[in-house]
């Protein structure tokens, strides 16, 4: 008997039982992505050594805040590598003290990163990268073909394209991390490339496509017809072309456009005051998109700081918050309701009020149209299993949810 | 559904619930808007409540305040429906008294506080600091309530029937009962702007929720269901004044209340089934209500994870 399986997308290292905090080590970035929410990036707001210490010396000393098994440190920007030394001595630094303390985070970390791939390469990153291999997970964004990278992911002077960049450290970061996924992101412009970026990912080795559409109201009209003309094409390409087996792309599931049960189904699926994220300043976000450079609209919403700690009452909102008390009538009585998302940080920015309870719905009609395409995927899938005589197995095999936390 | 137009007569109107009124200049309502303000609560068929300043108004106002149903909260008792006192003092009176203190002065003054429910048919306590109670503060707490409670049964066993929001409210609810601004209430300002509740009106003057021209426009009004507070609606601490002003100013959303406000209401919520329990001791006592359950938490916060 075979124990034939379809390629899903991995599981986040210790899902549901870490906590993750964010470092924001810089707004810099070389790029001037199109589609970037960091609407306030700038060379200035580069994180001290001090500020780093304080914080790492706060979040230990209070391991009676943190009970969660596990941790991840991550490290965002603007572009994280850009400061690969207050990183490097961050992670020294965190080592040394979760050993000292004998901290229950001590061998039960990770360090993580999404960058632009641009300086992966550097003596720097590789020296880093060596030293802390087998404690690291790093995502490389790179938007799939050269048209269609260029479109939005270019340098902020220039305006040049930055794939050639990106794309010569692909091999290298596959060397190093062979079962690393890639993040896509789509908007509107991007919507007629989407088939051929995802398949010219797999060519270059990129087993697991992590994609979604933005959740900002930057949608125009028709552009649902196009996406799902583009995600069926997409569905015949990994069909046709028998890449379901070894490859995964995160807009088709088996578990997406159910309706949800009002009681039993009623979770936040955004995970922000489970994070936590330090800027600069030092102070504590319940979410990087909740610091000043992400939001477009709205005054920061800052939990705390280094000095003073976490004012656990502005936390109460995001740990309480469910999906029915933030969604309109529209979203509890939908007939696809599951797999669709939200981002609080941009329900916040999008609201009315100052208020992470308004879920923002710009990506009602985007989420329709992939349900519809991910419907056909299934379908026409099963239908050749069956007829492969692979179905059964398939069936036998497969994970049992694909709750997915953002 | 709204029920009630709370209307500011002056800048200096007197505050009644937790907040401060910080304004320290007169200036009163202009006559046209206060009729405006009367004209809106009778066409949305809401029952005026007028909050007074600490002095004696200009004749035409009271005749124009006299032109509709309503109820009067005055920083002094002459023609009041409801008296608000700043500080624990002797009262003697037949209408309902507000009393707004700090915790040191209530922890500190308890046997004057039941002095003053002895003067008054219900005495309302509002704390005007509990985001500041401490762990310290809740165990005080928690005494000064058993204190007055045995204070009130000796009250119950003479045959009398005080009213102590703290104490007395919880056993006689069957259902929530709250603050209720935004959702039942709202107020008009002298600027003849609407607020959510007095409170709003005094942080931001550009909080506003509509005006008299324009009418009202509450953004987001489901959030000040209690539907839509997801700690709240599974609580059954029915007193609990639910502060919509302390809630944002603690957690910044209207609909979450902070862990103080919580637990305040719970130490009252348990200091009332004692006291449900000591009265029924005695004889029959509200057999129309059931008896207020034994719970092992202060904060429904603590418990999510069973709701």
């Amino acid at each position: 008997m075979s124990d034939y399986t379809i390629r899903e997308q991995s599981n986040t290292w210790q899902e549901g039982a870490s906590k993750n905090i964010t470092f924001i080590v810089t707004k810099d970035c070389q790029l001037a992505c199109k589609y970037c929410y960091l609407v306030g990036k700038n060379a200035k707001e580069r994180m001290p050594w001090s500020v780093a210490k304080e914080a790492i010396d706060y979040i230990l000393g209070h391991e009676g805040d943190f009970r969660e098994e596990a941790v991840i440190w991550d490290f965002i920007g603007g572009e994280p590598f850009l400061e690969i030394d207050l990183i490097d001595k961050i992670c020294d630094y965190l080592k040394n003290e979760m050993f000292r303390r004998n901290h229950h985070w001590f061998n039960s970390y990770r360090f993580s990163f999404s960058t632009n791939g641009i300086n992966y390469h550097e003596e720097k990153v590789q020296r880093y990268i060596e030293k802390n291999r087998n404690h690291l997970s790093i995502g490389v964004t790179i938007d799939g073909t050269e048209l269609k990278h260029d479109l939005n992911r270019v340098y902020k002077h220039s305006e040049r394209g930055s794939y050639k960049d990106v794309a010569r450290n692909i091999p290298l970061w596959l060397q190093q991390f062979p079962n690393a996924a890639t993040k896509v992101t789509i908007s509107s412009a991007d919507i007629p490339y989407i088939k051929e970026s995802v398949l010219h990912l797999y060519s270059l080795g990129i087993h697991e496509v992590n994609i979604n559409c933005v959740f900002e109201d930057v949608w125009n009209e028709g552009d649902d017809k196009l996406f799902e003309e583009q995600l069926m094409q997409l569905a015949d390409g990994i069909i046709d072309g028998g890449y379901y087996t070894d490859y995964a792309c995160s807009f088709f599931s088996e578990y997406l456009g159910k309706p949800l049960d009002i009681e039993r189904e009623n979770q936040n699926w955004c995970g922000a005051g489970k994070m936590l994220s330090i800027d600069a300043a030092g102070n504590f976000y319940p979410c990087t998109r909740f610091a000043a450079y992400s939001l477009r609209s709205k005054k920061p919403v800052i939990i705390g700081n280094i000095h003073d700690g976490i004012d656990k009452n502005k936390l109460r909102p995001f740990l309480t918050l469910d999906r029915t008390t933030q969604s309109p009538q529209e979203c509890i009585d939908c007939e696809v309701a599951s797999g669709c998302a939200w981002c609080q940080g941009e329900n916040y920015d999008a609201a009315d009020t100052n208020t992470i309870y308004q879920r923002a719905t710009a990506i009602c009609k985007m989420h329709k149209a992939r349900v519809r395409a991910n419907n056909y995927y299934w379908n026409k899938l099963y239908r050749k299993l069956e007829l492969e005589g692979q179905r059964e197995e398939f069936e036998k095999n497969k994970k049992k949810s694909n709750d997915v936390i953002c | 559904m709204l029920q009630y137009l709370i209307i500011l007569l002056d800048e200096t109107s007197t505050s009644f619930c937790h907040y401060e009124a910080p304004k320290k200049e007169r200036k009163l309502i202009s006559l046209d808007t206060l009729r405006q303000g009367i004209r809106f609560g009778m066409m949305e068929n809401l029952m005026i409540q007028y909050v007074y300043p600490d002095y004696e108004l200009p004749d035409e106002y009271k005749e124009v305040i006299e032109s509709i149903d309503h109820s009067k909260i005055k920083p002094m008792a002459e023609d009041a429906d409801v008296l608000v006192m700043n500080k624990i003092e002797a009262v003697q009176t037949d209408i309902p008294v507000v009393l707004r203190i700090g915790k040191q002065e209530l922890f500190a003054h308890q046997k004057e506080v039941v002095a003053m429910l002895k003067g008054a048919p219900r005495l309302n306590v509002v704390l005007t600091d509990v985001e500041t109670f401490t762990d310290e503060d809740f165990d005080a707490y928690k005494k000064v309530l058993a204190a007055l409670s045995a204070e009130v049964e000796k009250l119950y066993v003479e045959g009398k029937s005080p009213q102590l929001n703290l104490l007395t409210d919880r056993m006689m609810l069957s259902q929530m009962n709250n603050c209720g601004a935004g959702d039942t209430s709202i107020t008009l300002a002298p600027n003849g702007k609407f607020y959510v509740c007095p409170a709003f009106y005094y942080d931001d003057e550009a909080d506003s929720i509509g005006d008299l021209e324009q009418g009202l426009d509450i953004k987001n009004k489901q959030l000040y269901k209690l539907s839509y507070a997801p700690i709240c609606r599974h609580c059954d601490a029915w007193q609990c004044k639910r502060c919509i002003w302390l809630n944002r100013k603690t957690t910044l959303e209207v609909n979450t209340p902070s862990h103080e406000q919580c637990v305040v209401a719970h130490l009252e919520r348990n200091a009332s089934r004692e006291l449900q329990h000591n009265i029924r001791k005695h004889g029959t006592f509200l057999p129309e209500h059931e008896e207020i359950k034994e719970i092992d938490y202060l904060d429904p916060f603590d418990v999510r994870e069973d709701w």
